[in-house]
């Protein structure tokens, strides 16, 4: 990445799109100190940061359960004790309930849906009341239903907690509807400002290279009849 | 059988000594175990448990196999396999080498030349109770170092359990809370490597992954939850290691495979129960959660 520079104000949802290898990732993984910055600085004034990887891999098998888990993050410094494990009960399935996924606390991590594990680590990444939210693909492996509710979802914390999100997507419907800003990045800086300017073709093709014209107008049916 | 008989084994100083062994590495190995098989470093302990016979060699050459050099023999056991789990973490971290291609490498390297050293030596004879074991051949001196190890084994992971288990999930997530994840990584394969290096004379080469993996894989069949699979690695581990050593006692069967077999008893008992378990719960209308 290079020529890079942003800014995103204390209250904004700010979403970061581009194609593969843009450098999305690598951003938002510079701004929570998991990969260096070799040239450049990052400034953050956020107090207290949440960050939703994209990927999350993990054993499947592993039969840690949502509750201990999020006790893992809730216990803090030192060890994690069954008295940390019980105390933090509470405080798990409220972090859970504010995002409609209380039902989940005693599931095994590695049995959760694509859906219902994105809501997890969103959780997770809220133990300790960020003011700053980092999202990065959310809704990776999520259907649409999902999609919907997350939509809400994300409305909630942005309007009625008041954290700034940034996050990046490659669903850029959700981007239009959810951004007060949008950055386009593709190693540079393409374009940034309201969704309705940044996302208008001619922007969007110069930033993700040439696209095929897009057909306009109504989608054309393919009949189809089953004999 | 009057029950008096069927404890008389414990009036025998060598059955006695190997009951302390067998109490204090059954727990240990398991705790450990349930780490090494989350981790998917089963072969690692092995690897190491193998290369450990060059070690026995080296010692073969400096004449270190006497009681009286057993110390010796015990400290250069445990450098060299520590000194091998530590260039095999730092080639898997640095030259990008798929782990088990690290492990290939170390594994066959060594092995080659300790059997190499010891044919220069007087023949394979050596290597039959490096690779079995004789737990009942152990001293005093082993049962405190075994001791020690246990204690080490309980109160490192103990203390740094909450690290362990956010590495284990996921290593960004570890990263993220402030968890030094790879420190903590060498801390794990030195742990390993003293286990396996500590027990290789007890229970061989061969057979310490067994104890390292088949009680935890025996716990994660039927554990509800992470804390519940420690626990029941444990419990499985000890039982195991007692058991076998019982058996193998009043079958007149070599202790260290039969502690092994008792450990994959416990493994087929825990794994008809699971699959007992989830039919009865499908029956019931109620999938597991």
């Amino acid at each position: 990445m290079e020529g890079v520079s942003l800014c995103v104000e204390r209250g904004q949802f700010a979403g970061l799109i581009g194609p593969n290898g843009a450098g999305k990732s690598s951003l938002l993984q510079a701004v929570v100190g998991l990969v260096p910055c070799d040239a450049g600085e990052i400034t953050c004034r956020a107090r207290r940061i949440g960050y939703v990887p994209q990927h999350v891999a993990f054993d499947r098998e592993l039969p840690l359960t949502v509750h201990e888990f999020l006790s893992l993050r809730l216990a803090g410094r030192g060890g994690w004790t069954e008295r940390n494990l019980r105390s933090s009960r509470r405080g798990a399935i409220a972090q859970l309930d504010e995002i409609s996924a209380g039902h989940l606390i005693d599931r095994r991590l590695g049995r959760l849906s694509g859906g219902e594990f994105q809501r997890v680590l969103i959780a997770y990444a809220l133990l300790d009341g960020p003011d700053l939210l980092l999202l990065d693909e959310p809704l990776t492996g999520v259907d649409i239903r999902g999609g919907l509710s997350f939509d809400g979802l994300l409305h909630h914390l942005h309007e009625h907690r008041g954290i700034t999100i940034v996050m990046v997507s490659h669903d850029l419907h959700l981007i239009e509807h959810q951004s007060d800003v949008v950055f386009c990045l593709n190693t540079h800086l393409c374009c940034h400002g309201v969704p309705g300017e940044v996302l208008k073709p001619e922007n969007l093709s110069h930033a993700y290279g040439h696209l095929p014209r897009l057909p306009t107008g109504a989608a054309k049916l393919a009949p189809h009849v089953h004999r | 059988m009057d029950p008096g008989t069927w404890l008389e084994f414990l009036e025998i100083p060598e059955m006695q000594r190997a009951l302390f062994v067998a109490a204090l590495a059954g727990p240990a190995c398991a705790l450990l175990g349930t780490f090494i098989t989350l981790r998917g470093l089963a072969f690692f302990s092995d690897a190491i448990a193998h290369s450990a016979l060059t070690a026995l060699a080296i010692g073969f050459l400096f004449n270190l196999a006497t009681d009286a050099h057993a110390p010796a023999m015990q400290a250069l056991l445990a450098g060299f396999c520590v000194l091998l789990a530590v260039l095999m973490e730092w080639a898997r971290e640095r030259t990008g080498l798929r782990p088990d291609t690290v492990l290939a490498l170390a594994f066959t390297g060594s092995i080659a030349l300790g059997v190499v050293l010891i044919s220069r030596l007087r023949g394979y004879r050596v290597l039959e109770s490096a690779l079995f074991g004789d737990i009942l051949a152990c001293t005093w001196l082993d049962i405190a170092l075994v001791a020690v190890l246990a204690i080490t084994v309980f109160a490192v992971v103990g203390l740094n359990l909450r690290a362990f288990a956010l590495s284990t999930v996921n290593e960004h997530l570890a990263r993220l809370e402030g968890i030094p994840v790879r420190r903590l990584n060498y801390v794990f394969v030195v742990l390993v490597a003293l286990v396996v290096a500590l027990l290789l004379r007890q229970i061989g080469a061969m057979l310490i992954s067994g104890l390292l993996v088949i009680p935890a894989a025996a716990a994660r069949f039927v554990a509800p939850s992470f804390r519940a699979m420690l626990r029941l690695a444990v419990g499985f581990g000890l039982v195991g290691a007692l058991l076998g050593l019982f058996a193998s006692y009043h079958l007149d069967t070599p202790t260290g495979p039969t502690m092994v077999l008792a450990d994959l008893v416990l493994f087929g008992v825990a794994a008809a129960g699971a699959a007992l378990a989830g039919r009865w719960r499908r029956r019931n209308g109620r999938p597991g959660a």
